[in-house]
């Protein structure tokens, strides 16, 4: 379970970098496109699609990797038994949120499907195929939440220095 | 009290966005303040491209929409975006009567209703060096910000270029584009004439912003307040249309007193721009089917 | 339920669930949640899910991580040592020493750059081991930099500039030049405080290197050239309209690379560990955009900000009080929302206010930039801020207290050119009409 838990979050996290460099691709091939005048149709659109995906598909590597930002002042003022209860409830909280992010995000690409909504500009793109990117991303971002979650309930080793761990 | 939201992309300055304010406080006196619809300006709420989805989901109850940016979605948006189809304000209003029957059913479809329509000032051509024929554009920079605007540059042997909205000042400074399609009130807003010194005033097209509404929002408002809704919709229709035809002036002038050089097109011009508009008619009459030719057929016979 | 309780209700959630260590991304979608929940009729769940794609996958974005990738490649490679080698002989002799590299990087990056966030990231990957490795305090080290930072939103190109044109009908390239100066005055009064600093705690600057021959000096800038050269092509892409502003980034990251080859610091290793590094700090920050998007949004439904904006309009004060009571209004506004949205959410109810109270529109354009980059530095929300706790690991209210020195000479710019306004208005006056 454990294994194939991180093997989800590492491939999505390896799909984002791809992406990373699709991006990359589309913003060059728009700068060499203009010098050969050669010219892709929607291809601002395109690396805006690949950005996106980008970002949310590596929300659960990150997550797991502790380098998602938030405020630990007030938890590492407290003592190891509060500590471990607000530690608990903060990741309950953000469970819950990934939760409603993940299901309205599934709900997007439904509804532009229903809705046939394509994108305006001159890439003519079926939006629900990048809104995807963002659906899988916040799903899997809700499972490395929930993940989180059952690992503190269950009672992690507490970590002696929450900062220690983020950065080398 | 009944609270609707109403996004729209443009700046609260520009006269689309000016004449929404005037309904909505129409709307709101009519109906003796049982309705009451915030203007949301500027993308501030929504930006252009998801005001539409927003509508029909309910997350607002009226919209602003530019038609024929939702050609992709369903060619019969894009029939006023047509070159030289209708190029007159009497043409674009007898256009809009034609596309109106089928506009109304198609949205209906989708949840919405059409309240009203307010056009842009007709579309000229803004261009760096003289033109005084198609040819002049070949190889030109051209910005393609439109399906419609792409198929122009193709047509022309002009080189499309693909430039943000929130870049066009930088790249028509440092040469990215040369050349553009657009009516005088964009040239003016965007400051093109730091830049491009002429403007071509072909008349090309009349493109159209139309106010939609949730149509389930509207049937759970009371007989008095619907009725109060429709007549300041047509009531902002009517001035709408009004001030667009006074802006159209206006804004040649702004462009003129800041160094535009405002051009009649050349017959040549003429000719050259009017073979790409049949052209882009009968591609249109191709992807549109039976209910483009429908419409169009109406509004010839009018 | 009036405004005032409204405001301190959804303050008061904000902090609490921030405090209590839930993600900042999440918190700010959370506190949005439960305002649209209360204070609107509006269903929150789709105009979330929507208004979040369209804010993650909108082009003007994706010179961000880009820019972010290319730190991330200069990073790995010698060139921050190379940079400090060149600067450190010219800049032993001003008190504070190295301390205005960050300044004087974080100007030149913001030429190349027009987000605040890039800026101090770039900067700040090549600067923060440096300094620390010498031995600058963290406090001074931290604070300059996330303060300098901001110069990429004054100092053109700048994406602030654009949006505050369009909604206010002002020229984009006049505001570009019109920052320029505004831009230098800055990060004039940052060295100047460094000085300052420095002359008063001598201890703490670590000691100069040995004394170089003019002749050495300049042999040791030649480890500038690389340096120069990357940003030499990132400008020069963007003035000769080889790429647009948003463009540029990627001939930054192409450049990147070829510094790294060049170095021999270009192994597959490298390569992945910049890339994914890249991917995850860009993640990071997708995420905190994501969450303030959405609180936009329902800052936007609930009208908050809009129904401050329409009181300050109607109380009629005069010219100064009108700026003193918009600095505090924006400052207040910046703590909880990014920049952007405060000028979005904000200007079509402040613009006629401010042109009946006689106020050059041109003016206050670098007005609102210098109070958005204050934005950037104060908490709970600044991104300046939050950059730099994802690359110290120190707490973010930590960061925002040495930072602090930079907001209040960011206020002092500001009455600066209240009472200069030739400073802001001069420079574009020049420009033909
Ligand atoms: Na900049
Ligand atoms: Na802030």
């Amino acid at each position: 379970m454990r294994k194939t838990l991180d093997f989800l979050y590492d491939s999505a996290a390896a799909l984002a970098a791809l992406f990373m460099i699709g991006l990359l691709a589309m913003v060059l091939l728009s700068i060499v496109g203009r010098q050969i005048h050669l010219n892709v149709p929607g291809i601002d659109a395109y690396a805006g699609y690949l950005m996106a995906g980008c970002g949310f598909l590596a929300l659960a590597h990150t997550l797991k990797r502790a380098e998602h930002i938030r405020v630990t002042l007030v938890m590492q003022s407290l003592g190891p038994a509060a500590r471990r209860w607000l530690e608990r409830w903060a990741v309950s909280v953000a469970a819950l949120l990934a939760l409603l992010f993940a299901y309205y995000s599934v709900r997007l690409v439904m509804q532009s499907i229903e809705y046939n909504d394509i994108s305006t500009g001159n890439d003519a793109t079926p939006l629900w195929i990048p809104q995807l990117g963002m659906a899988i991303g916040a799903v899997i971002f809700a499972i490395a939440a929930i993940d989180e979650a059952v690992i503190e309930w269950k009672g992690r080793p507490l970590r002696t220095n929450l900062e220690a761990m983020r950065h080398e | 009290q009944t609270k609707w939201d109403l996004p729209t992309a443009y700046p609260a300055s520009n006269y689309h966005t000016e004449n929404i304010t005037q309904f909505a406080s129409d709307v709101e006196k009519a109906s003796a303040g049982k309705l009451k619809i915030t203007v949301h300006a500027n993308a501030a709420l929504f930006k252009a491209p998801e005001i539409k989805r927003a509508v029909q989901g309910g997350q607002a109850q009226l919209g602003e929409i530019l038609l024929v940016n939702y050609q992709n979605e369903w060619q019969m948006f894009g029939a006023d975006g047509i070159p030289f189809l209708a190029d007159s304000y009497d043409a674009a209003w007898k256009l809009y009567q034609a596309q109106k029957p089928a506009l109304e059913k198609k949205l209906a479809e989708q949840g919405l209703a059409l309240l009203y329509t307010v056009p842009w000032p007709p579309q000229g051509i803004y261009a760096k060096k003289p033109i005084s024929s198609a040819a002049d554009l070949k190889g030109v920079k051209w910005r393609a910000y439109s399906p419609a605007t792409a198929r122009v540059a193709e047509l022309v042997g002009a080189q499309p270029v693909t430039v943000q909205q929130t870049e066009l000042s930088q790249a028509m400074a440092t040469g990215v584009i040369e050349s553009y399609m657009s009516s005088g009130s964009t040239g003016y807003d965007t400051k093109t004439y730091e830049y491009i010194k002429n403007f071509y005033d072909t008349q090309a097209w009349l493109p159209k912003n139309a106010v939609l509404m949730n149509k389930k929002a509207f049937d759970a408002l009371d007989k008095p307040t619907q009725d109060a809704v429709l007549k300041a919709a047509a009531e902002a229709e009517k001035r709408g249309w009004e001030l667009s035809k006074k802006k159209t002036l206006e804004y040649i002038e702004l462009l003129k007193k800041n160094g535009m050089a405002i051009h009649v097109p050349s017959d040549q011009l003429k000719a050259d721009m009017k073979k790409v508009g049949d052209t882009m008619l009968k591609e249109w009459l191709e992807k549109s089917g039976s209910e483009g030719q429908a419409v169009v057929d109406a509004y010839k016979k009018m | 339920m009036n405004d005032v309780a409204m405001a301190a209700l959804l303050i008061a959630t904000l902090f609490l669930i921030l405090g209590s260590g839930v993600w900042i991304g999440l918190t700010l979608s959370g506190v949005a949640w439960i305002g649209m929940q209360l204070f609107s009729s509006r269903p929150a769940g789709d105009a979330m899910a929507v208004t979040i794609w369209g804010s993650a996958s909108g082009w003007t974005l994706t010179a961000l991580p880009l820019f972010l990738w290319m730190g991330e490649i200069l990073f790995r490679t010698r060139l921050s040592q190379d940079m400090f080698k060149g600067l450190a002989p010219w800049m032993q002799s001003l008190p504070g020493r190295l301390l205005h590299t960050n300044v004087v990087g974080c100007a030149v990056f913001a030429a190349v750059s027009g987000s605040s966030a890039a800026t101090c990231a770039t900067i700040g990957k090549m600067s923060l081991p440096e300094l620390k490795r010498r031995g600058y305090p963290d406090n001074m080290v931290i604070g300059t930099l996330a303060g300098a930072g901001t110069l990429g939103l004054l100092i053109p190109p700048s994406i602030i500039m654009i949006v505050y044109g369009v909604s206010a009908d002002v020229s984009i390239s006049k505001l570009f030049i019109a920052g320029v100066v505004p831009g230098l005055l800055l990060g004039l009064l940052f060295s100047g405080y460094i000085m300052f600093w420095a002359l008063r705690h001598p201890d703490q600057v670590p000691p100069a290197d040995l004394r170089m021959s003019f002749g050495a000096k300049l042999r040791a800038s030649l480890s500038l050239i690389p340096v120069a050269l990357l940003i030499l092509a990132v400008l020069g892409s963007i003035y000769t309209g080889f790429a647009t502003a948003t463009e540029a980034a990627a001939v930054g990251v192409v450049g990147a690379l070829i510094i790294s080859a060049a170095q021999g610091s270009l192994s597959w290793t490298n390569f992945r560990e910049a890339l994914l590094g890249a991917t995850r700090l860009y993640c990071m920050m997708a995420l905190i955009l994501a969450g303030a998007a959405f609180l936009t949004l329902s800052m936007g439904y609930i009208g908050l900000p809009r129904h401050l904006a329409e009181w300050i309009a109607s109380l009629g004060l005069s010219q100064f009080q009108l700026v003193v009571m918009l600095a505090a209004f924006f400052i207040v506004l910046g703590c909880f929302l990014d920049g952007i949205s405060v000028v979005v959410l904000t200007m079509g109810v402040v613009m006629p206010t401010v042109i009946a109270a006689g106020i050059d529109p041109l003016w206050f354009g670098i007005f609102v930039v210098l109070v958005v980059e204050m934005a950037q530095i104060t908490p709970p929300v600044g991104f300046n801020l939050f950059v730099l706790q994802s690359m110290t690991g120190r707490d973010l209210l930590y960061i925002a207290r040495v930072t602090l020195p930079m907001f209040f000479l960011m206020v002092a710019a500001v009455l600066i050119i209240y009472f200069v306004p030739q400073l802001v208005t001069w420079l574009p006056r020049q420009m033909a009409p």
